[in-house]
């Protein structure tokens, strides 16, 4: 389904990908850990299209396409979703008014027909209630003044209301207290399906108690340093990652 | 009348709205006296002609101009304790005058529109009671032409004066509002919102003085350039001695959305007390790439998703209209200038 090979990224000049290769299949859940700075999120942004991120080198082939020419929402159209990290806050934009116009653009783009105002209402209160997202947060402005864990909840109904192919979860864990966790895990182990696969970038072993991987990468200084099975996240909780950045540098 | 001379851009406060550049000072002395219909009084509204003796408060330059050259002009009163709605339409240009005058504890609400496709300067003196309230909503739509209008309006003692000013530019368009707050606890509430496109300009310049202590004033505006135009918002608020307890805001906000428009936000404190609260920020700058970003990652197209933020914006400016008619009818106007800001520069 994606296929990553020996890319290289630059941002603002500075090289932060330096020659990383990743596959997965549709089916996988496949997880990225790695130490702070280790060009994570840059992934996960080029993954989505940001722009000023520059791809000096290697390709990035998503169903059979060259992500790298597909604008923001066309990927998003095509299924790919991302999660941020720190989603932004868009004060004066009504959050179901978001979700509404998002999901119809979307649908537009794919040729489905358009939602109403109340079929939408319906499907998000449903998705808002499974993962206990007060009706009250859904007519507040989009992300504004929401605690850490409401952010990330809100990109978990996000997921849950696209029904993405391709799902990138950037630390979507971080901030989340024990009972939203669990509550996350669920939303995303409902979606898993032989048809999608996941990305799932976080620094915790614990996550992937919930979310169980197919694979585990650990990526230091830009590239994909190790990978293997689930019992590599444990090993890296026990032993850090000191050996594989010493490895990269 | 005698020559004239027009205010240009080397005189401080007519920088950014260079008048003698785009008017004859022929076309200026021969403009007729402006007319206005009244579109609709409800109410208690008593409308006459303009009294012998009039108030006067302090005006811009151009302002005296109309005052001398205008031979009539409307007279709305809103007598004590009385409520009216007026909309006071400008049907053809030239120099005016009016007067409105709402009494003690009276309110009005005073819808203005602008429909004159020539030239105009008007001059209008607002007289608000003590626990008065008006209500002042100007619509300014799009024009060619010049269009100069000076408000000099007095609060009493716990009076309110509530602007807003919507502005769709004109070839140069400048609105000033001096404001004096003459009594405790008086209050002005300024606000307004400018959507500009093509080679289009408007000036709002404010003068709020702070005559007495315990006063409020709140001025916020919001500014949306495309194209080549050009939005200006000068505001200076006075604070004089021994008033203290005012209370004074001033923003401003604009976003540009041509490569060639420009927008100049100036706010302005004098502050001649001791124990004041005033605050004021302006800040211009693009629309803000991590929103566009998230929003068009999601799958909002860019120009859906640039049109999203830009109404949200602006709908700030809007929030402060009471009146839920009025209200939407400027909303209207919002949504209808927006694609054209919004077109990239030919
Ligand atoms: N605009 C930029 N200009 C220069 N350097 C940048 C820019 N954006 C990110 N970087 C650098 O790129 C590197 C990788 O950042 P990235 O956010 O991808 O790390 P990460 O692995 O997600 O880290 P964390 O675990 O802390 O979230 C960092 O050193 C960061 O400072
Ligand atoms: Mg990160």
């Amino acid at each position: 389904m994606l296929e990553i090979k020996n890319l290289h990224v630059a941002v603002g000049g500075k090289e932060i990908l330096k020659g990383l290769t990743l596959a997965i299949s549709a089916g996988e859940v496949h997880a990225i850990m790695g130490p702070n700075g280790s060009g994570k999120s840059t992934l996960s942004y080029v993954l989505a299209g940001r722009e000023g991120y520059e791809i000096t080198g290697g390709a990035i082939t998503y169903r059979g396409e060259n992500l790298a020419e597909l604008s923001p929402e066309k990927r998003s159209a095509k299924g790919i979703f991302l999660a941020m990290q720190y989603p932004v806050e868009i004060p004066g934009v009504t959050t179901l008014t978001f979700l509404k116009t998002a999901l119809n653009a979307q649908r537009r783009a794919r040729n489905e027909p358009e939602l109403d105002a109340l079929a939408v209402l319906k499907l998000v209160r449903s998705k808002a209630a499974s993962l206990n997202v007060p009706e009250e947060m859904l007519k507040r402005a989009l992300n504004f003044g929401f605690s850490g864990g409401e952010k990330k909840k809100l990109e978990i109904l996000q997921m849950a209301l696209f029904e993405p192919a391709l799902a990138i979860l950037d630390e979507t864990d971080s901030g989340l207290d024990i009972d939203a966790l669990k509550l996350v895990a669920d939303g995303v182990n409902r979606l898993r399906s032989p048809e999608r696969a996941m990305l799932v970038i976080t620094h915790y072993q614990r996550l992937l108690n919930f979310i169980v991987p197919d694979r585990v990468h650990v990526m230091a200084g830009g590239r994909i340093v190790a990978k293997g099975g689930k019992e590599l996240a444990l090993e890296l909780e026990a032993k850090g990652y000191g050996h594989w950045t010493k490895d990269a540098a | 009348m005698n020559a004239i001379v027009l205010p240009n851009r080397r005189i401080e406060d007519w920088k950014y709205s260079d008048l003698r550049n785009a008017v004859d000072e022929s076309a200026v002395a021969a403009a007729p006296t402006a007319a206005w219909t009244m579109a609709s009084v409800e109410g208690a509204a008593d409308i006459a002609d303009l009294p012998a003796i009039m108030p006067r408060g302090e005006h811009g330059a151009m302002a005296e101009l109309a005052i001398a050259a205008a031979k009539a002009g409307p007279y709305v009163r809103v007598a004590k304790g009385e409520r009216a709605a007026v909309h006071l339409h400008l049907v053809e240009g030239g120099h005016g005058r009016a007067l409105i005058v709402v009494e003690d504890g009276a309110s009005l609400v005073l819808r203005e529109t602008v429909r004159a496709a020539d030239f105009a300067n008007i001059a209008v003196e607002i007289v608000i009671g003590k626990g008065a309230r008006l209500d002042h909503v100007r619509h300014a739509p799009q024009h060619d032409t010049v269009q100069l209008a000076d408000y000099a309006v007095q609060v009493a003692d716990g009076g309110q004066y509530c602007a807003q000013l919507m502005n769709f530019g004109s070839k140069l368009a400048r609105t000033e509002l001096h404001v004096v707050l003459e009594g405790e606890h008086a209050e002005a509430v300024i606000g307004g919102a400018a959507v500009l496109s093509g080679t289009r300009h408007s000036d709002v310049t404010i003068h709020v003085d702070h005559a007495v202590g315990n006063s409020k004033s709140r001025q916020s505006f919001r500014y949306v350039a495309g194209g080549h135009s050009r939005a200006i918002y000068q505001g200076k608020v006075t604070v004089r001695q021994r008033a203290d307890g005012s209370d004074s805001m001033q923003t401003a906000k604009g976003i540009l959305l041509g490569e060639r428009a420009e927008i100049d936000l100036k706010p302005e404190l004098e502050i001649l007390a001791d124990d004041v609260k005033c605050a004021h920020g302006a800040a211009v700058g693009d629309l803000d790439a991590d929103s566009l970003f998230y929003l068009r990652s999601r799958g909002v197209p860019e120009s859906e998703a640039r049109s999203l933020l830009i109404r949200a914006f602006l709908e700030d400016a809007v929030t402060g209209i009471e009146d839920e008619k009025i209200r939407s009818e400027i909303w209207s106007a919002v949504e209808a200038a927006l694609p054209a800001a919004m077109e990239p520069a030919p």
